[in-house]
């Protein structure tokens, strides 16, 4: 599997760690006990197009959201983390 | 004070250095290495700094991308002084970190052109060749060994890797490099 790394272009899976679900970028400021629960606890797992976090280990340490189809390993493409969790703040903002 | 007799990387007083077929891999223990990252303020340092997947000279000492906003700096022949007192002379307000005893570096020179260089990184790392042409240089694995890898030229190779395991490395490249034959 070859994930498109946004500055390094297309680098083998088996540099990087797979963490996951990449809404933990999303961790909630409210304060509120059960949407804390549910940030930390719950977790979608579709059969389709998943946005899921990969960190570069054994590249330059970045870590990427990367768009993949869990049913066909397709890859749609990647971000670096730095710039959603950004994007994000700024929308919020 | 107790006379001490420095070692290698490899453990031996003297570097190591095999040629086989085309390839020559040739231990280079007299490179000082250190670490450059920009602060938010730093103003630019007097060395040329690369774009992501690229290294880059300045007067004889190369610095090569490692992540967003850092870089390693080779200073060859400074291994035995303090690498990272150079370093911070060229950058002031930047981090700095001495790197030269973490690592081990092995040059690969080849006497017949880019074919035999190819060859052994076709067999070595997972990287695409189209994009690792002379002034590309990158972090990957070679074995599972995590490597910085340095196209320096068409025929030259520079890989740096961790001295904890240079002995591994070694055995490694030298594998790979007797199998091209």
């Amino acid at each position: 599997m070859l994930i498109p790394h946004p500055l390094l272009g297309l680098r083998d899976a088996q540099e990087f760690t797979y963490l996951g679900d990449a809404r933990l970028i999303e961790r909630p400021t409210s304060g509120d006990e059960a949407d804390l629960a549910e940030y930390v606890f719950q977790r979608d797992n579709p059969a389709g197009l998943h946005r899921e976090l990969w960190f570069h280990e054994q590249g330059d340490r970045s870590w990427l959201v990367v768009t993949r189809n869990t049913l066909t390993h397709e890859i749609l493409g990647a971000e670096l983390a730095r710039d959603v969790a950004l994007a994000r703040k700024e929308g919020t903002a | 004070m107790t006379d001490l007799s420095p070692l290698c990387a490899l453990g031996a007083p003297a570097p190591r250095r095999v040629s086989l077929g085309a390839l020559t891999l040739a231990e280079t223990p007299d490179c000082g290495l250190a670490s450059l990252a920009l602060r938010r303020d730093t103003p630019p340092p007097s060395l040329a700094l690369p774009e992501p997947g690229r290294w880059q000279e300045t007067d004889g000492v190369t610095a090569f991308w490692t992540g967003p906003g850092q870089w390693l700096v080779e200073m060859p022949g400074c291994a035995e002084v303090d690498a990272a007192a150079r370093l911070a002379e060229r950058a002031p307000g930047a981090s700095v970190t001495e790197q030269t005893d973490g690592w081990v570096l092995v040059e690969i020179t080849s006497t017949a052109g880019a074919a035999p260089v190819e060859r052994f990184l076709e067999r070595a790392v997972n990287l695409d060749l189209t994009r690792f042409a002379p002034g590309h240089a990158t972090r990957s694995t070679v074995e599972h060994l995590g490597v910085y890898l340095l196209r320096r030229a068409e025929d030259r190779l520079g890989i740096w890797g961790m001295r904890s395991a240079a002995e591994s490395l070694w055995h490694t490249l030298e594998t790979i490099a007797g199998r091209l034959e």
